[in-house]
């Protein structure tokens, strides 16, 4: 294995490595543009360039390998007026723009220009003008001047989307990315290409000026939009919430994890954080009185809760009683689901399995065919006992009647069509429906109890390859909702169990001990990247 | 579209190359011959020849400046005005022959016959000012000489 030094710092790499990984390695800066490590390397922009001992003239770091006994360095003076010269032609016919830039606060031509230039202009003829805020597909909108050509969107289409829709159209100075005529960038990784371009040439139609990025706050997270869990930050603007009309959660950005996502996620999960904030949030329990909702308060509500559980109970036996789950819902909501009605109240009917009569495909890169995030994990922790089968009763349209429903997190009417959710839904005396929005199935319930969504809460998810990953709450629950477990928690007090869980860290603690596949699992363990169940088998498509 | 003819040239041509791909340029120039210029369908369809993204084509296509997404007149009068013509009048031969034929730069005369470009370099330094149209070199341009090319152009449209 070779050893390179780079500005006096050495380290031994493996065969193959480039200059700019070693370089990142020693956490040394090498400015780029169009270097990008899940691309292949193109070597056009010419920012990296490093002098080499015993090499005349300098090189690229990023497709230049580090051969043994190699003396890079990254400071000398003719590095810097080399990179400074590059930046100085890149930003020739910049239109200079930034108090109107949307990239502005997170742009490379700034980062750079105030760590690596610092020169004024010498520009005296004037700019090339070209195509500006040209919408070029559903998520993306192309400013042409404020483009580097670093092709790295070209590559990401080329090589990731495998859509081809952006090139580089003519030749020198009048180059820029266009697509082909009558086309548009829309494919299910559109919004990637915004991420990956170091300027402000592609934005972000959804998140175009709603926010300055530097009023973000940031929250590691994983999507929920289906079972392969892919690691994304929350960006929410916490300070500044009256700019957003009640919108808190402003984007949602893709988290580097090697073995899930890498990079990138889809747009679908990118763009479906928007039920976050919607005014269709339940922001207080509701008891149905006639035909309308009224509001109640949390311990009204836990007590009528408990004391229809209990009733149902009393007349029909555990048997009379059906918990449907979420998959929605956390490792430590279903955890505490199972002990407060499995355990503490001896009720085994309990599944979260709805069929749905949406018929979802997977796609042959991130997107799962199953669009919740913790099926795998709902198996592991409400399964295991086994037996009880709630599709049997959805299909065979039985009259068999039952005491109470309790219903976490999933829109019936949606998943089975109203005539036979209403039907499954006309079985029970009564009904709790516990979730963070209004549906045409939460309407048609006796008690709704307001859940936080996966934004507003601590815990794990379970993707399909038993990869347990954590969440971070990156905004309050909205209003008097609460968490899932501790809506449960609530209601095991009010019936008499004190759990005493002060947080999902707690909870997940004694699921540990308690569910064997999750045996010998912490936070400290999951850590940023996620950590498999042992010996676990991944869930068929 | 694409006839039999330009696909058997197709064919003849991809068989002088280990790669595939390595063809385009020899196509679309062989392509533009016959049709004048390269439409979007012919692009779609020599992308599917090659079995290339139709994106790759047209990045080559607006690379090079003798590749035209539009057609031409029947004779392509290109005029250099690089430095040897330009020093030896290749600006004033433009002009002239734009007044004569009232076009400007990149435009087609209405009946279809003439059209106009300025270009570099043609490497005929040596016998400068130069214009070429179509295939055909014109050296030691002057005012006169020009005249009489269009001239013995038009001619035989007059008849």
């Amino acid at each position: 294995m070779p050893t390179v030094t780079i500005n006096q710092k050495s380290l031994t790499v493996p065969e193959g490595t480039t200059i700019i990984q070693a370089a990142e390695q020693l956490n040394i800066e090498i400015p780029r543009y169009c270097y990008h490590p899940g691309l292949s390397i193109a070597g056009s922009c010419r920012m990296c360039l490093v002098e080499i001992e015993k090499m005349p003239k300098l090189q690229p770091a990023c497709n230049t390998r580090v051969t043994d006994g190699m003396v890079v360095t990254t400071q000398s003076p003719k590095v810097k007026e080399a990179v400074s010269g590059v930046l100085e032609f890149l930003l020739i016919n910049h239109p200079l723009d930034c108090p109107v830039c949307d990239q502005a606060g997170e742009c490379y031509l700034q980062e750079y220009y105030m760590k690596f230039g610092l020169h004024d202009s010498r520009m005296n003829e004037n700019k090339i003008k070209r195509h500006k805020a040209e919408v070029i597909g559903p998520h993306v909108i192309l400013d042409t001047e404020r483009c580097v050509l670093c092709s790295r969107c070209v590559r990401f289409v080329r090589e990731v989307s495998r859509s081809h829709e952006i090139g580089i159209f003519n030749r020198g100075g009048q180059s820029e990315i266009r697509l082909l005529p009558d086309q548009v960038l829309d494919n299910n990784y559109s919004g990637n290409v915004v991420d990956i371009c170091p300027v402000g040439a592609l934005t972000d139609r959804d998140f175009r000026f709603q926010c300055r990025v530097w009023y973000l706050s940031k929250a590691d997270s994983v999507c929920n939009g289906c079972s392969r869990g892919c690691n994304i930050t929350v960006e929410a603007n916490r300070q500044r919430a009256h700019h957003g009309e009640g919108r808190r959660v402003m984007r949602l950005k893709p988290r580097f994890n090697k073995e899930v996502n890498r990079w990138w996620i889809c747009d679908i999960g990118r763009y479906g954080y928007k039920f976050i904030d919607d005014p269709s949030r339940l922001i207080q329990p509701l008891e149905k009185q006639g035909d309308e909702l009224e509001p109640l308060d949390w311990s009204t509500a836990a007590e009528r809760a408990v004391g229809r559980i209990r009733e149902a109970k009393q007349r029909g036996g555990a048997g009379s009683i059906v918990i449907v789950a979420s998959p929605q819902l956390t490792n430590e909501d279903l955890f505490v689901t199972r002990k407060f009605f499995g355990v503490d109240l001896g009720i085994d009917q309990i599944d979260f399995r709805i069929p749905d009569k949406n018929t979802l495909s997977d796609d042959d890169f991130l997107l799962r065919a199953d669009r919740n995030p913790n099926t795998r994990g709902a198996e592991a922790i409400l399964l295991d006992g086994g037996g009880f089968d709630l599709q049997r009763i959805i299909e065979s349209a039985s009259t068999q009647s039952f005491g109470l429903l309790y219903l976490c997190e999933q829109d019936l009417v949606k998943k089975l069509g109203s005539e036979p959710a209403r039907r499954f839904l006309g079985q029970f005396d009564y009904v709790i429906y516990q979730g963070s929005n209004e549906n045409e199935t939460s309407g048609l319930a006796n008690l709704v109890l307001p859940a936080a969504t996966y934004a507003e809460v601590n815990g794990t998810f379970t993707n399909f390859e038993g990869r347990v990953q954590r969440i971070h709450a990156g905004i309050e629950p909205l209003g008097d909702s609460l968490p899932a477990w501790r809506v449960i928690c609530k209601l095991a007090q009010t019936a008499g169990f004190d759990y005493g869980y002060e947080s999902a860290a707690e909870v997940f603690v004694e699921l540990a001990q308690t569910v064997t596949e999750f045996e010998g699992l912490s936070y400290e363990k999951i850590g940023s990247e996620g950590m498999k169940l042992p010996e676990t088998q991944p869930v068929p498509a | 579209m694409i006839s039999d003819r330009l696909l058997a040239e197709f064919d003849s041509i991809v068989r002088n190359y280990p790669v595939r791909r390595s063809a385009l340029i020899p196509i679309l120039l062989t392509t533009q011959e016959h049709l004048g210029y390269l439409s979007d369908e012919s692009i779609a369809a020599i992308a599917r020849y090659l079995n290339l993204p139709a994106i790759d084509v047209y990045e080559v296509v607006t690379f090079y400046s003798m590749l035209r997404r539009h057609p031409v007149g029947k004779h392509h009068i290109q005029v250099c005005t690089n430095i040897s013509c330009l020093l030896l009048g290749g600006e004033e031969i433009f002009e002239r022959v734009s007044k004569r034929l009232g076009i400007k730069e990149g435009e087609t005369t209405s009946d279809g016959q003439f059209s106009l470009a300025e270009v570099e370099c043609l490497g005929a330094c040596c016998n400068a000012p130069a214009m070429q149209v179509n295939y055909t070199y014109y050296n030691d341009l002057t005012a006169e000489k020009v005249d009489q090319i269009l001239q013995a152009l038009q001619k035989p449209e007059e008849r």
